[in-house]
């Protein structure tokens, strides 16, 4: 056996092509479809990457829907589960987010409604958690963290019907024929859910709303925003 | 008494905000809508209702498109669940089949068990050590894969860090320490920062071309080694610099 054999035992790449390449290409600087082609070829730790990138989107999707963060991560396991096991029912001509982002949301509304037969008692405010929520403090501002915390807690207090049809189309920006078809109902039962939704959102983040809306184009004031809750 | 052609605010009730929001869905019917939309054109009050509910839907826009980072417990459980995930589709679909469907890494398996069937030890600074036993012989037979160690620098891409690294242990009954002593100590001073300081794995090799060592640390469980390829062990007193990691899971301890 020659040294070069050797060389080659426990080598797996094109080791002479590699090296003249412009710099390694590691699993960050591939693009979704090809982490998630790897994936459905068998390897065992591109999906794991595309978690790692789209983690906290989806965990923004989750959280938004289901207000409970226990509920959230097991909606979201459950997603990440189903993804990884259906990965080779995805169409290459959808964008990789697009996809995981639509199974996301599907466990999520299947939480909801197991949730709604249960019928359970809301859970008891804890105030850690909900600050832990906000994500850890080192990374975002003050006023972002509690922006995200005021929707959130807002969002909570709706019902989850509103809700769910408020975080499609409003934050995540589903047309409402789309919304109707996720959520199984008519297009204008999502416009009526989505009305009676920000009528309710409107009082509660009212303080949010104003503190951001002075420079912008309504520029509501303070005062009138009061009142109109007052005509409630 | 009141014209309805000209409602003002001083004599008709405001409206609420549901009929406000509803107004801004086009759910009202013809007739109702007009009355609300000539209300708002005409009442300060119900037309600050009005734009508050548009910028909601705005602001609201604006936050969905901010994510919010997943608290730190939970990425880690999630990162758990995938990686067993990986270990039960790999143990279901055969690391044999695996390793042919791989088409990327242009692995050329004959070749390599031509190879391994001729491996006797390895040479290297370190202390490799190749004890093959009754369990790697069934392991081989079930597929598994024959005894492969790695020689001197060994090149491959990241893709296959955690693959070989895992073939590599699997040959050995204990850690599997190469390289030189700088490294040694650079990889014991890497372990030393982390939760589970015990070495299994120390191996230069060439990733995607680049010159990094390999260190496999003692994972959460026996049979979990966590696989590291970092830069900046080679001089004396460097310190390690991970660019990738990966987690294996041993079949034979
Ligand atoms: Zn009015």
């Amino acid at each position: 056996m020659t040294s070069s054999e050797i060389a080659r035992i426990g080598a797996a790449g094109p080791v002479d092509r590699q090296e003249g390449h412009a710099g390694p290409v590691s699993y960050d600087q591939m693009d979704d479809h090809e982490l998630l082609r790897l994936h459905v070829a068998g390897n065992p730790d591109t999906f794991g990457f595309l978690v790692k990138r789209h983690r906290d989107r989806m965990w923004a999707v989750a959280i938004r829907t289901l207000g409970e963060p226990e509920e959230a991560a097991d909606a979201l396991q459950e997603a990440f589960i189903s993804a990884f096991r259906r990965a080779d029912s995805f169409r290459g001509d959808a964008k990789v987010t697009t996809w995981l982002h639509r199974i996301v949301v599907n466990a999520c509304l299947d939480r909801i409604r197991r949730r709604q037969v249960r019928a359970a008692d809301p859970l008891p405010e804890d105030e850690d958690r909900a600050a832990e929520l906000a994500g850890p403090s080192e990374d975002d501002p003050a006023e972002v963290r509690e922006r995200r915390l005021d929707v959130l807690n807002a969002l909570k207090q709706i019902n989850s019907d509103q809700r769910s049809a408020l975080v499609l189309v409003d934050m995540e920006g589903y047309s409402i024929e789309e919304a109707a078809a996720i959520l199984g109902c008519a297009p204008g039962t999502v416009k009526s859910r989505c009305a009676r939704g920000r009528a309710r959102l409107l009082p509660l983040l009212r303080h949010w709303q104003t503190t951001r809306g002075g420079s912008e184009k309504s520029g509501v004031p303070e005062k009138a925003a009061a009142e109109v809750v007052g005509t409630e | 008494m009141t014209d309805p052609g000209l409602p003002t605010s001083e004599h008709l009730e405001h409206l609420d905000t549901d009929t406000i929001a509803d107004l801004i869905e086009n759910l009202l019917p013809a007739q109702e809508a007009h009355r609300a939309r000539e209300h708002v054109k005409a009442c300060p009050d119900c037309q600050l209702t009005y734009d508050a509910l548009v910028q909601l839907s705005e602001d609201l826009a604006e936050e969905g498109r901010e994510d919010i980072p997943m608290p730190a417990d939970i990425a880690e459980h999630l990162d758990q669940v995938i990686v067993s995930e990986s270990v039960l589709r790999a143990s279901t679909v055969g690391v044999h089949s695996l390793v042919q469907i791989r088409e990327e890494p242009h692995r050329h398996l004959p070749k390599i068990l031509t190879a391994a069937a001729a491996v006797v030890v390895v040479a290297g600074i370190g202390v490799g050590v190749v004890i093959a036993t009754k369990d790697q012989a069934a392991d081989s037979a079930a597929g598994i894969g024959p005894s492969v160690l790695p020689s001197g620098v060994p090149s491959l891409t990241a893709r296959d860090v955690g693959p070989d690294a895992q073939q590599w242990l699997e040959s050995t009954n204990g850690p599997l320490l190469n390289g030189s002593a700088t490294e040694q100590v650079c990889a014991r001073n890497f372990a030393s920062g982390r939760p589970n300081p015990q070495v299994r794995l120390v191996q230069p090799a060439r990733v995607d071309g680049k010159r990094a060592l390999l260190i496999g640390l003692q994972g959460g469980s026996p049979r979990d080694i966590q696989i590291f390829a970092v830069t900046g062990c080679d001089d004396p007193g460097g310190v390690a610099n991970p660019f990738y990691d990966t987690t294996v899971t041993l079949r034979n301890r």
